[in-house]
């Protein structure tokens, strides 16, 4: 433990300086990035995969995998259109489509939690299953002209500089960090992704904190797509389409492990920020989009490959050390 | 305990839900249906001329009118534009990796080129998978590195109007080309490349001429379900039908193949399954148009079902030689890219306002006089034209 502990701190500090890279040839290069607004931009074309990458950083840890995110996104975005187009005020809208994310991460959880499935294959029916209905409730039609308020909250600064959806991360993203990295839940989160069996006997509730995080992940996601459709103005059944894989992206490459138990919100909070500037910077100096896929997956790749390497390296150092000395030290 | 507890409500959610998607269907009927409008999608067009000709004669241009534009527009004079003003101009494209899209960027760079623009014109598009936040993201960064002007060849119905009207806000000129936002919130002229009542109209000969006077039954493969220009062609032709000459043709459904080639070939599969008595597939967008073609080819159906629509010379050389697609029409593309870069330049020149009734003249196209846009409830446009209907007879020549 207090191996690996230090090396997710290594990660970090790769991350931070990965970061501090591409931060400072953005500045030098690119005139234009280093200013509020584009700074606000930045955030505001991902936000609402920022915010659902928090959540999927527990469900990484935890050893699972929620592949239903996107379509809930568009799910419950387009039950808001589809509500909104058929006459109910917006308010109401918002409210039912956002149950019906809770109703979606409660039906995921019941199949993972109570029934016992992997996630892998219930998120996989959800996100063919979520998306599936999002088509047909609205078919092929594009729903937009809603209330000017709502276009507001996802369009315009909400305080200061700031729109709604940037604030809404920035306050998950505290308690995320808190509930984590600093509570009794999130040590639970932690011993259940590490390994399961050792969690049950030890009295730990595994099948109710999955069940918790997958109904959040849900909401969570709904959240997200009601605040997508408030910033494009307008909703239609493709919409997040593929956003699970940018989601799941941004969490490993943070350092967080795909077969669980390791991982920080520091360290995705880095690579969201690696992400987003990286994007930003390939987009302001004319990158093709083809060439910008590329590279964050070079580096996809390379948050795979790099704790990897360094894992085995490090096994075959000990094992000489433990072999030039007889008397070794005690194990992990 | 807790497990029942848990398993109650868990089946309470999967009846819930399952209500929920019953109910759905019921309901959506009655929903409005508005957005029927608005595009047309890829027809390719007929070739390129040269373009370094004309580049060369770019720089014979006379430098004449620097005259102040506003007034000549005002008293209806064509407005001409001032060649080596400094626009820094940005062409996206639906997406990257289509033909007809390049084609217009070959047009665009021409007029930069014949215009003396001494500022940059890129062509950035989304990647296919991405297209619809990628357009987003290329509209908000091109704001931000203080690009002049960008021309939209919309994929994302109205989602991409805030990001066109923030472009508008912070003083860039928007013009869309090909593909309009259907709001026409955010943009400020439409390069529409015909009329898009015509298309509907041409795309209903063709189903005559190659069903002949009996005609038959057909089924359109259309782009993205959000295509402004295919779905206005599309509402075009059904309008078509209803003239009593075409009353022998039966449409019988519309699939999308999202003008991905694999979707497409999948949808066209699908209809000749779900209907053997099929006998066209009309395709008004270039790239369902070859895939339904090379579905046809490699089913060997080319004697029943055929395919026509919009499609390129180049791409539909083979298909149109050996009878699987006798007839298809387009437009060129390169041209749609030449007058829209120049309309933008006279747009963010300053020598067009972009009002009704302006006329200006597009170098080489002739003039143009901006109009209301009949398919869309707000919106300017332009409409470039003509169609070229090809067939065996003059599909090689146009394939060079």
């Amino acid at each position: 433990m207090q191996l690996r502990w230090k090396f997710v701190q290594r990660w970090e500090g790769l991350l931070a300086l990965l970061l501090a890279v591409i931060v400072l040839y953005n500045a030098v290069s690119t005139p234009g990035y280093l200013t509020v607004n584009n700074w606000v931009n930045l955030f505001q074309l991902s936000i609402e995969k920022i915010i659902v990458a928090l959540i999927m950083t527990f469900i990484i840890i935890n050893a699972e995998i929620d592949l239903s995110v996107a379509s809930v996104m568009g799910f419950s975005a387009c039950m808001a259109g589809f509500l909104y187009a058929g006459g109910m005020p917006m308010e109401g809208a918002l409210g039912v489509a956002l149950l019906a994310g809770v109703a979606a991460g409660l039906f995921n959880s019941f199949w993972i939690g109570v029934v016992g499935l992997p996630s892998l294959v219930v998120t996989l029916s959800g996100l063919i299953g979520y998306r599936g209905l999002a088509y047909v409730l609205l078919e092929d039609r594009s729903i937009g002209s809603f209330p000017d308020w709502f276009n507001r909250l996802g369009q315009q600064p909400w305080l200061g500089p700031f729109p709604f959806a940037m604030l809404v991360f920035f306050v998950l993203l505290v308690f995320a960090i808190i509930i984590l990295q600093y509570s009794g839940f999130g040590r639970y989160v932690f011993v259940i992704g590490n390994n399961q069996a050792v969690a049950r006997y030890s009295g730990v509730r595994v099948q109710r904190t999955k069940m918790i995080l997958f109904v959040v992940s849900s909401t969570l996601a709904a959240l997200a797509g009601l605040l997508y459709a408030a910033r494009l103005g307008a909703v239609r059944g493709d919409m997040a389409n593929g956003f699970e894989l940018d989601i799941i992206t941004m969490v490993l490459l943070g350092g967080v492990s795909i077969f669980g138990g390791t991982g920080s919100l520091w360290g995705v909070l880095l690579s969201v920020l690696i992400i987003l500037n990286l994007r930003n910077g390939m987009g302001l100096a004319n990158f093709s989009g083809h060439v910008q896929t590329g590279v964050i997956g070079a580096l996809l790749i390379l948050s795979v490959l790099v704790p990897n390497l360094a894992a085995t390296v490090r096994a075959r150092w000990s094992q000489r050390r433990l072999r030039s000395r007889p008397a070794a030290e005690p194990g992990r | 305990m807790h497990k029942t507890r848990m398993m109650v409500l868990g089946l309470l959610l999967v009846a819930g839900l399952v209500l929920a998607a019953c109910a759905a269907p019921a309901a959506a009927p009655a929903a409005p249906a508005e957005e029927a409008a608005a595009e047309a999608t890829e027809a390719p067009a007929e070739e390129a001329a040269p373009a370094e000709e004309a580049a060369a004669e770019a720089t014979e241009a006379p430098a004449e009118e620097a005259a102040p534009a506003e007034e000549a527009a005002a008293s209806g004079e064509v407005v001409k534009a001032t060649p080596g003003q400094s626009v820094e101009m940005v062409l996206m494209p639906k997406f990257l990796g289509i033909l007809v899209f390049d084609q217009a960027n070959q047009g665009a760079q021409e007029a930069h080129a014949e215009l003396g623009n001494p500022a940059g014109l890129q062509f950035l598009g989304p990647t296919p998978e991405n297209s619809v936040a990628g357009q987003i993201e290329i509209a908000t960064n091109a704001a931000t590195q203080g690009v002049q002007a960008i021309m939209i060849s919309n994929n994302s119905g109205d989602q991409i109007a805030p990001a066109a009207q923030a472009a508008r806000d912070a003083g860039m000129t928007v013009v869309t080309w090909d593909s309009p936002i259907p709001s026409g919130e955010g943009e400020q002229l439409f390069v529409a490349q015909v009329d898009f009542a015509e298309t509907g109209k041409v795309m209903a000969d063709m189903a005559m001429s190659i069903l002949g006077e009996e005609g038959g039954k057909f089924a359109i493969l259309s782009a993205s379900p959000d295509a402004a220009n295919q779905n206005a062609w599309i509402a075009s032709m059904q309008e078509t039908l209803k003239d009593p000459a075409y009353a022998n043709l039966e449409l019988l459904d519309i699939v999308y193949g999202n003008d991905q080639s694999e979707d497409s070939y999948n949808q066209s599969l699908a209809l000749i399954d779900k209907y053997p008595e099929m006998e066209l597939i009309m395709a008004p967008t270039s790239v369902g148009i070859v895939a339904a073609a090379k579905a046809m080819q490699d089913e060997g159906l080319c004697d029943t079902v055929k395919v026509s629509g919009l499609g390129l010379p180049a791409e539909m050389l083979d298909y149109t030689l050996n009878g699987c697609a006798p007839e298809f029409a387009l437009w060129s593309f390169v041209d749609l890219g030449y007058t829209t870069y120049y309309a933008s330049y006279l747009l963010a020149t300053g020598a067009l306002q972009g009002a009704e009734g302006e006329t200006f003249e597009a170098g080489r196209m002739g003039s143009y006089t901006i109009e209301k846009d009949p398919t869309r409830e707000n919106g300017l446009r332009i409409v470039m034209g003509p169609f070229t209907v090809y067939n065996a007879e003059n599909v090689e020549a146009a394939a060079k």
